[in-house]
């Protein structure tokens, strides 16, 4: 189970990673607003791969201790921990010298969503629903 | 009377002339300067500051400072806090976008020197002294200086509450000659 759960979560993570570089690089372009000294391609790739892998832990204990329920729970407490990581780049204090912070929260915040949207996108091809 | 026109036209131009070499030298500002602000609950940037900086370390006396900073240009390094700061409720930039300080006298001070005049700042216009030094550089040269001042004496943010009252500015102005 958390073999195939790992790999869901390396795979969804790093989807979730390369779906952030291009939407930074997009939002850069677009807003003229560039973060990449605290928000790297490495740093973001990092991240995505994180929470795709903590989940694939969270999942694989939730399964485990929650038996039918334990997917409900998971789903629930992974939407939960995305919303509440939000706080983290809205308090977030950036070096003085990058212009325009009001503008980070915008960049980040999708992506704080990416893990889980790939997650439950690539679910079905790794773990089947009980 | 008109024997002594002319001989009084040449002192006059010759003290004229002569004045303009004692007359203190003026500074250009440079990128790279910095304007900080430090207390134990904000701290943040003034990226915009401009000015007229006159003053020779031989005769400081005769130096004058003119130099404003543009409220709107203030930086915690976060969106929200910046916002803040630019409310009414502090800084109120719609109403008061510039910090300014025109100085009034200047003197040596100890290793360095110190120069006081009238700080406008959220429409309160105090005198403030300042104390900084001025290093030479091969390319001119670099004002610092630090001061502290108390928020509330120019109505900014209420009194009391979390953020202490003194705020202490770091300043570093380097300078080209003009």
């Amino acid at each position: 189970m958390f073999k195939k759960s790992l790999a869901l979560g390396i795979v969804s993570g790093l989807l979730a990673g390369i779906a952030g570089v291009i939407y930074a690089h997009l939002y850069y372009t677009i807003n003229e607003a560039d973060f990449s000294r605290v928000a790297s391609t490495i740093n973001i790739l990092a991240a995505s791969l994180f929470g795709g892998v903590l989940a694939a832990i969270g999942y694989t204990l939730a399964d485990k201790w929650l038996k039918t329920r334990g997917e409900i729970v998971f789903n629930l407490v992974f939407t939960l921990i995305s919303f509440i990581s939000l706080l983290g780049p809205i308090a977030v204090r950036l070096p003085r010298n990058i212009d325009t912070p009001e503008l980070f929260p915008g960049m980040v915040i999708p992506m704080h969503f990416f893990p889980a949207l790939a997650w439950f996108t690539l679910k079905p091809l790794f773990v089947r629903s009980k | 009377m008109n024997k002594l026109l002319y001989p009084i036209a040449a002192v006059l131009i010759l003290a004229a002339s002569a004045f303009t070499f004692m007359t203190a030298r003026g500074w250009q500002i440079t990128d790279g300067y910095s304007i900080t602000f430090t207390n134990d609950e904000a701290s943040g940037i003034f990226k915009d500051f401009k000015g007229t900086l006159v003053f020779d370390e031989q005769n400081p006396g005769a130096g004058k400072f003119d130099v404003v900073i543009d409220v709107t240009s203030i930086n915690t390094g976060n969106g929200l806090q910046n916002k803040h700061a630019k409310s009414d409720e502090w800084f109120d930039a719609a109403k008061y976008p510039q910090i300014r300080f025109v100085s009034r006298s200047m003197a040596r001070a100890g290793n360095g020197y110190q120069v006081t005049g009238d700080l406008d700042m959220h429409g309160v216009k105090k005198a403030t002294t300042i104390p900084f030094i001025f290093k030479r550089t091969a390319q001119g040269g670099v004002f610092t200086g630090s001061f502290t001042v108390n928020r509330s004496d120019f109505g900014i943010g209420k009194p009391g509450g979390e953020v202490p009252e003194p705020v202490k500015l770091d300043i570093s102005v380097p300078v080209t000659k003009l």
